[in-house]
């Protein structure tokens, strides 16, 4: 989230889509529901009436996977209609910014962008940089009217996103997609907030990073990113996978969201080269600048005293990718399934219900020499080889359980989606043999170290060369137990060295403090102390920090993160004590993009941030920003000399509208999941995402796809409830919840259940070219059949919270998803897929 | 012949429907503080489970779906034990402290005074008391062990939205009534210490638009418990008054007027 | 010859008591039922719990005993013959104590009445109870119903049981020997249930 839960307060228009927080994210609608009291409308869109839908003001149907359409028809909406934030969008995004004039709109090219290779199934992105002056600076026109400025270029292209067509693709009726328009574009004036919340239902699609990508421009547009009650705000289904992605738990990122560093770049200076940008517009702050103290940093926590700057700090040692490999989920079943892995930790994870296509990952898990599951219960992973359809005898993975302690019994941190770390205490002990995952990893750590201490290996250094300082010592050197205070301020950092405060190259030499020893060295830090901020990491090897975003979440004022202050001093329960936000406490990000380029804020009573020029500072200078935490401590941009955009982690400092960075296109185009109902997309020729991998290996029978397919003519889509977490491993173990929602149910429309002579509570078959499940029918005017494309799909929805593990509550939702992912991340598309339904017996 | 109530000192919730998002995360805490077994349930096409109430179900979500003319509505009513102020089960539960009525107003039970005659089932407006296998009355207490410590109710403390509101009867209700909203319960029964704001006639709630005490209940309490008992003195007293002035019927009686020669 | 006449067969008195008694502990039990007033009457059986036990099973021998007893006598009680009809009229002689004369025979209009009650008190109870007893599965207007005549009845009975236990004992004298030996005075037959008393004996007076 770029604001945090109780910020949904502050918010005058609430869009819920692609997400469903009264039954997945109970908690937020305590501040929708404080929203709505004062005054705010919200607003769901969801292929479902959901219980989300039952509390908003409006409430507006679309077929799973047109989300691009619906929101490219909005962008089309807010343009045609002038509401956008026009000072907003001209200074703090790149829509003055002129692109170049090779560049093509899907419109020119069949639903194309240019630079196509159909052979790569990729782009040659050569076409969608930006013109440059001879400066190398980009070439700008503040009047937006140059016809290849991004604003043009915007306008022309969602001018394709007429309410006609939008309505005809997405089967959303036109009026209501007219009145979500209106009412979502009210909140472009300076003194409103418009918040979108999303979840899966965004992700998990082909397009799902361009569905976000779509918001955010909408955002941009209206001028709410970096305000109170505004964002893009992904709400993170589990209590800690914000702060799991914050820690390098996808396989392309470290912590802290550095890349992972690709096996072409052979060392230190050249990862620094790929991934530090440059700026030379000395109004930007571009803050990735500082990306070598982070790997630096990041280095010296794990590798300690054997990182040298005469090794590059153990750059070397640090797992590679092969360049332009893919180890995403999908990736790693499909190569399991090729026999090209042995082994394979399934830690805290259910792929046999929660991976796509579960009949390829169960059938990929019998192709392991080895499976260790750690976890809290016995699940369909754990026990794939006697599920349904396995032959025991015929299986010889080796599978190993490891009994973990759940949360409640460990102490540590959790990062909610609003990015605060916030430490929790143990309240009872772990039950039975069973262990908290640190002091499981640290037994596996302590055992394959010596292993290769005594064997050897292929390339042993990259694990006896790790620092492991987690505890209390014993004379042999072995840790006892993992003291996980240990682990957090590592991940904070340290000063490994007294490292000197140097005044800024160019900035003027710092009053003298009186009564100080003239030439007296002032320390930032001494040798030993943990690192009070990010600000003070270092790129020469005298600091260390596990994840830099962290710095300063244990620092030696204490563990920032066990704070439990109640002051809300703004009013807009930024709560700045209560626990701890990266980064630095900054509970909203892009905060200095809530006020006017003179520091003003746009909305004076929900000011998150604001300059006051007659702050005296310490250093004597004048002029301080006040409020939350704020994108830096530069003066405004309408400051010249000292000013920053607001964008700071942008190299240009501004947000973009036009996004050259992704794979599959600069501006989000509406494409069609790989399974859909239509024989065509009515928005071009292109039926789906060209840039996304297809899975056609004709020796796993799996891999199958039936779109447009008489066999499945309805679009499925799956989803949580309430009463079951994930794949149900916790909650299906829990009989009080099990009691609330007993059994796989597939909710149809009445409409539908006609045609089938289905009965509310029948039981049904649903199958897709993957596999079948069966369900109880709940037959419910809540879902409607859509008219799309001149004729009527019908939509159904699955839970996938199931798995043949608990008796009689039926098996995965997940059998009938496809293999199939987004370009760019490669989350696989399970929120739209094409089912066939029939009455059972 | 209802009880007085001390209404000043009554405690209670206001359950606003229009803020329950129907995560039942109410009948699960519920569950939890007192203790409750599972029910083992099935899904018959409905989010609502179990449903009814059960001996180990003291609250619950109803899910209410609702299409008119394409506009659909899915309401959520939370049902349980309304702690009315004139309480049907406690005017019919023969055993003293069975059930009975703490000083913050609420009709709490105790299982062991519980005699098992289940009249609370039959005299309850609102159909709540269950009989479990045990054969001893449970429903919807306050959690009054909670109240009695300082604390909320479990249902309460676990709602998100601040649908179930707990506090002083009358703060609340007056509260709800100054934002406008249409309260149920506040005078019936002498006011229900579970008022509601809603969204809709209490009918599309399943809730009766006047609850009362049902009226063969009243009759039986109020009417020929009084009658009857005077009549049982009545008759008995009427024998006597026959006996000193009319007189038995002797046998002799015949024979000694005839031996007078009065026939 | 003897002063004596049969009136109730040895099996009949054993019924007739085991009603009686039957009938009692359901009164004591039910008390403590019927209000909160007479809850110290659970003492009697060592709680409310015991004493709806008890109160169950007194009344499933009082139901089939009572009913066993009106079939018993039905053919006696079940018709009114012109005596019958003259006993009405003047309310039994009970408004006077000399000067009545009727032609009774073995039960008078008000035995007969009280048999015919007694019996259809006893399947409304008996019926009630039941649904009383097993509240959940009636619907709960029938055993809100069933509360209401199940309590209606009861005071119904013990008004007519007072009657009932005066005119057999007190206000009769001689009366309740026909239901402790079986055997009545003549005398006192001739007087009350003179045509009954022709049948049994074939003398007029």
């Amino acid at each position: 989230m770029t604001n945090h839960w109780i910020d949904f307060k502050n918010s005058d228009v609430i869009l819920i889509m692609g997400a469903n927080p009264a039954e997945n994210h109970p908690v937020s609608f305590r501040w929708i529901m404080k929203a709505k009291d004062a005054g705010a409308k919200v607003i769901c869109v969801d292929p479902r009436f959901t219980r989300s839908a039952a509390k908003s003001d409006l409430y507006a149907p679309l077929r799973s996977g047109t989300d691009i359409a619906f929101l490219g028809g909005l962008i089309n909406y807010i343009l045609q209609n002038k509401l956008y934030f026009e000072q907003y969008v001209r200074d703090y995004t790149n829509s003055a910014y002129l692109v170049s004039g090779d560049f093509k709109l899907p419109g020119e090219m069949a639903g194309l962008f240019s630079g196509y290779d159909p052979k790569k199934r990729s782009y040659d992105t050569k076409s969608w940089s930006f013109q440059k002056n001879a400066d190398d600076s980009v070439k700008k026109d503040p009047t937006l009217q140059d016809p290849n400025c991004v604003f043009q270029l915007l306008k022309k292209h969602y001018g394709r996103y007429t309410p006609e067509l939008v309505s005809r693709t997405t089967g959303t009726p036109k009026e209501k997609l007219l009145e979500v328009y209106k009412l979502y574009a009210s909140t472009g004036k300076p003194d409103r907030a418009g918040t979108s919340l999303y979840a899966m239902g965004w992700t998990q699609h082909t397009v799902g990073t361009q569905n976000i990508r779509a918001m955010s421009i909408v955002q941009l547009l209206l001028g709410n990113m970096g305000v109170a009650g505004g964002g893009i705000n992904a709400l993170r289904g589990e209590s800690n996978v914000q702060g799991s992605t914050d820690q390098g738990l996808l396989f392309h990122i470290l912590p802290g969201y550095l890349p992972v560093p690709s096996a072409e770049l052979k060392d230190l200076a050249a990862y620094n080269e790929k991934y530090t940008p440059k700026s030379k517009d000395p109004q930007s702050a571009n803050w990735w600048q500082n990306r070598p103290k982070y790997i630096t940093s990041y280095l010296k926590a794990i590798y300690g005293a054997k990182a040298t700057k005469e090794n590059d700090f153990g750059y070397a040692w640090l797992p590679k990718l092969d360049p332009g490999m893919n180890a995403s989920w999908l990736m790693i079943f499909d190569n399991m399934i090729k026999g090209k892995l042995k082994g394979f930790f399934a830690w805290g994870q259910n792929p046999a219900c929660s991976g796509s296509n579960s009949n390829k990952v169960r059938n990929a898990l019998a192709k392991l020499e080895w499976m260790v599951t750690a976890n809290l219960f016995d699940n369909e992973t754990a026990s794939f080889w006697k599920g349904p359809g396995m032959d025991p005898a015929k299986i010889k993975t080796e599978v190993f359980f490891l009994p973990a302690a759940a949360s409640f019994e460990k102490e540590g941190s959790l990062s909610n989606s609003g990015r605060w770390a916030q430490w929790r205490y143990a309240a009872v002990k772990p039950l039975g043999q069973s262990k908290p995952d640190a002091e499981i990893i640290h037994e596996l750590f302590q055992k394959i170290k010596a292993l290769y201490t005594k064997n050897g290996g292929a390339l042993p250094e990259q694990l006896t060369n790790l620092t492991w300082n987690y505890g209390f010592k014993r004379a042999d050197g072995t840790i006892k137990s993992v003291d996980i205070h240990a682990v957090a301020k590592e991940i904070n950092g340290y000063f490994l060295d007294d490292v000197e405060d140097k005044p800024k190259p160019g900035a003027p030499p710092p009053k003298p403090v009186p009564g100080a020893v003239p030439g007296a060295r002032k320390l930032l830090g001494k040798k030993g102390e943990l690192a009070a901020g990010f600000a003070q990491l270092q790129a020469d090897g005298s600091t260390s920090c596990g994840n830099w975003i962290y710095c300063q979440s244990y620092n030696e004022k204490g563990n920032m993160m066990a704070r439990r202050g109640k002051k809300d001093p703004t009013g807009l329960g930024l709560f700045p004590e209560w626990s701890w936000a990266w980064p630095v406490n900054r509970r909203i990000i892009y905060n200095r993009a809530s006020c006017d380029p003179a520091g003003k804020p746009y909305n004076l009573k929900k000011a998150v941030v604001y300059w006051n020029p007659n702050t005296v500072l310490p250093t004597g200078a004048l002029g301080a920003w006040v409020g939350d935490v704020p994108d830096g401590p530069w003066p405004p941009m309408s400051n010249e000399k000292e000013g920053k955009k607001p964008f700071i982690m942008r190299a240009d400092g501004v947000a973009a509208i036009f996004g050259p960075g992704l794979k599959d296109g600069p501006f989000p185009e509406h494409y069609e999941p790989v399974e859909c109902p239509l024989p065509e997309n009515l928005f071009s020729k292109q039926m789906n995402n060209p840039a996304s991998k297809i899975f056609k290996d004709a020796g796993i029978k799996e891999d199958v796809l039936a779109s447009n397919d008489p066999r499945f003519p309805l679009v499925a889509t799956t989803y949580r409830v309430t009463e079951h977490w994930q794949t149900g491993v916790m909650t299906r173990n829990t009989p009080w919840l099990l009691e609330l929602q007993p059994r796989q149910f597939c909710e149809i429309s009445i409409e539908l259940a006609k045609e089938k002579s289905i009965s509310n509570g029948d039981i049904i078959e649903i199958s897709s070219a993957r596999g079948k499940i069966d369900a109880v029918a709940m037959v419910t005017p809540r879902i409607k059949p859509f008219q799309v494309g001149g004729k009527t799909v019908h939509q159904i929805g699955l839970p996938w919270c199931f798995g043949w593990h608990t008796p009689g509550v039926g098996d995965a939702a997940n059998l009938l998803t496809p293999t199939a992912g987004d370009a760019n991340t490669m989350i696989p598309e399970t929120k739209a897929f094409m089912v066939g339904i029939a009455r059972k017996g | 012949m209802s009880e007085t109530i001390n209404q000043a000192a009554r405690k209670g919730f206001l359950v606003d429907t229009s803020r329950c998002i129907g995560c039942r995360s109410c009948q699960v805490a519920c569950k939890q503080w007192n203790k409750l077994e599972a029910d083992k349930t099935s899904n018959k096409g409905t989010f609502e489970n179990p449903r009814d109430l059960t001996p180990a179900l003291y609250n619950r979500i109803k899910f209410i779906e609702k299409d008119t003319a394409g506009e659909v509505t899915w309401r959520f009513f939370n049902e349980r034990c309304m702690h009315c102020g004139d309480a049907g089960c406690m005017k019919v539960c023969p055993s003293p402290g069975a059930l009975f009525r703490t000083k913050d107003g609420i009709v709490g039970f105790n299982k062991e005074k519980c005699i098992s005659c289940k009249y609370c089932v039959s005299a309850c407006p609102f159909n709540i008391p269950r009989y479990g296998s045990d054969d001893k009355v449970s429903k919807c207490n306050l959690c009054l062990d909670r109240i009695a410590g300082g604390l909320t109710p479990a249902c309460a403390k676990a709602c998100p939205t601040e649908a179930l509101k707990y506090g002083m009867r009358n703060d609340i209700i007056s509260k709800a009534k100054g934002a406008k909203k249409t309260i149920y319960g506040e005078d019936a029964l002498n006011g229900l210490g579970v008022a509601y704001a809603l969204e809709g006639p209490p009918e599309q709630y399943g809730l009766p638009a006047n609850p009362s005490i049902p009226m063969s209940i009243f009759l039986w309490k109020d009417v020929i418990k009084p009658l009857g008992i005077l009549g049982f003195w009545g008759s008995i007293g009427a024998m006597l008054l026959h006996y000193v002035t009319i007189g038995p019927k002797k046998v002799d009686d015949d024979l000694n007027v005839k031996e007078n020669g009065h026939e | 010859m003897s002063d004596y006449v049969e009136r109730f067969r040895t099996s009949e008195r054993i019924l007739h008591w085991v009603v009686t008694c039957s009938f009692f502990t359901l009164l004591l039990t039910g008390l403590g039922l019927f209000s909160k007033l007479f809850h110290g009457y659970f003492g009697l059986f060592g709680g409310g719990q015991n004493a709806i036990m008890i109160h169950k099973i007194s009344g499933v021998i009082f139901f089939f005993s009572s009913l066993y007893m009106f079939f018993n006598h039905k053919k006696d009680v079940s018709s009114f013959d012109d005596g019958d009809w003259v006993w009405i009229r003047k309310y039994g002689g009970y408004l006077t104590r000399y000067g009545n004369h009727f032609d009774i025979g073995k039960y008078n209009p008000g035995q007969k009445m009280f048999a015919v009650f007694i019996a259809a008190a006893t399947v409304a109870l008996g019926v009630t109870g039941l649904f009383i007893w097993f509240p959940a599965f009636f619907p709960r207007w029938i055993v809100q119903l069933s509360l209401l005549f199940h309590s209606l009845m009861f005071i119904g009975s013990i008004m007519f049981v007072v009657v009932h236990v005066y005119l057999a004992t007190i206000g009769n004298p001689g009366t309740i020997e026909a239901m402790l030996y079986g055997d009545v005075r003549k005398l006192w037959a001739r007087k009350h249930h003179p045509k009954w008393y022709k049948e049994m004996t074939g003398e007029n007076r």
